[in-house]
């Protein structure tokens, strides 16, 4: 506690008359309305971080991927043979990279709890 | 009857309720940017500090127990931006101090009640000192509250405050012989 003797209360008041014309009305709506809508947005520092570490990842894991599906067998009949023509590797790993990439777009905007 | 400071933030906690988190910000923006006014003595700075508190109250309100009061948690925060921001202004600042000596103090103190004079009153204190002085007579915590706001231990809280008191006291003094 403080020693609340003359010059602590002299030293509160000036402290206080320091503070009053930000707790105006207008004053704490326009920075409290300020600070709300900083709340809705997410940051944009954190949006770079996250979009450059997802976009690095997406393009190094991309050079790897082709490799990795061109050793899946492509099946030489039946229905699914019909539909070997949009199972190349290429396209196996641009759709991964399409996975990828929207996930990154669905995390972005959200916060981090 | 208007929700407490804990029921708020219970909300804000289950529900990330930006509404409930509004009405926070509107009941301690004075108190944070007043703080942060008389600590950092530019008012723009102050400010974006203070918005700089309340976005990372919001983001680590989880960690809001309730064991303190909400105002000391927040002081708390704002501290430690203000801490963080003074490490990057440092070293700008000492190359600005070489062409804004002499300036600043050039006119003589009048009054305790005039913002002015406490802000330069304040600024004859130690970094710890002012804020020590801050949180306790600015934002009315205990000594108690305020050591756990600074992360000081209660005795050195107590010293600084005393040492504080005492040169704002002489600056005051001082200043009314002088007028």
């Amino acid at each position: 506690m403080t020693m609340d003797d003359a010059f602590d209360q002299r030293l509160k008041a000036a402290f206080a008359d320091a503070q009053a014309p930000l707790e105006a009305p207008a004053e704490a709506d326009a920075f409290t309305q300020k600070a709300v809508q900083r709340l809705a947005n997410p940051n944009r520092k954190r949006v770079l971080i996250l979009g450059g570490a997802g976009s690095t990842g997406s393009a190094v894991a991309g050079t790897q991927l082709e490799g990795v599906f061109a050793n899946i067998p492509a099946p030489a009949d039946g229905l699914m043979s019909n539909l070997a023509f949009l199972m190349s590797p290429e396209a196996m790993a641009a759709a991964a990279l399409a996975v990828a990439a929207g996930t990154v777009a669905l995390i972005l905007p959200r916060r981090i709890v | 009857m208007a929700a407490t400071d804990a029921e708020l933030a219970a909300l804000v906690i289950a529900t990330r309720n930006d509404a409930a988190f509004g009405e926070l910000i509107r009941r301690h923006q004075g108190l944070v940017r007043a703080m942060l006014q008389r600590m950092c003595r530019n008012h723009a700075l102050a400010d974006d500090l203070a918005q700089d508190t309340f976005i990372r109250a919001f983001e680590k309100i989880g960690s809001f127990k309730g064991t303190g009061t909400f105002k000391s948690w927040l002081c708390s925060i704002a501290y430690t931006e203000f801490l963080k921001s003074a490490r990057k202004r440092k070293s700008t600042e000492r190359v600005l101090e070489k062409f804004k000596s002499g300036v600043d103090d050039a006119e003589a103190p009048r009054d305790m009640g005039n913002v002015v004079d406490l802000d330069r009153a304040l600024a004859t204190l130690k970094e710890e000192e002012r804020a020590a002085v801050v949180m306790c007579y600015s934002c009315g915590m205990s000594h108690s509250e305020a050591s756990e706001a600074l992360k000081m231990p209660l005795g050195t809280v107590k010293s600084h405050v005393n040492r504080g008191r005492a040169k704002l006291q002489a600056y005051f003094a001082e200043a009314e012989v002088s007028v």
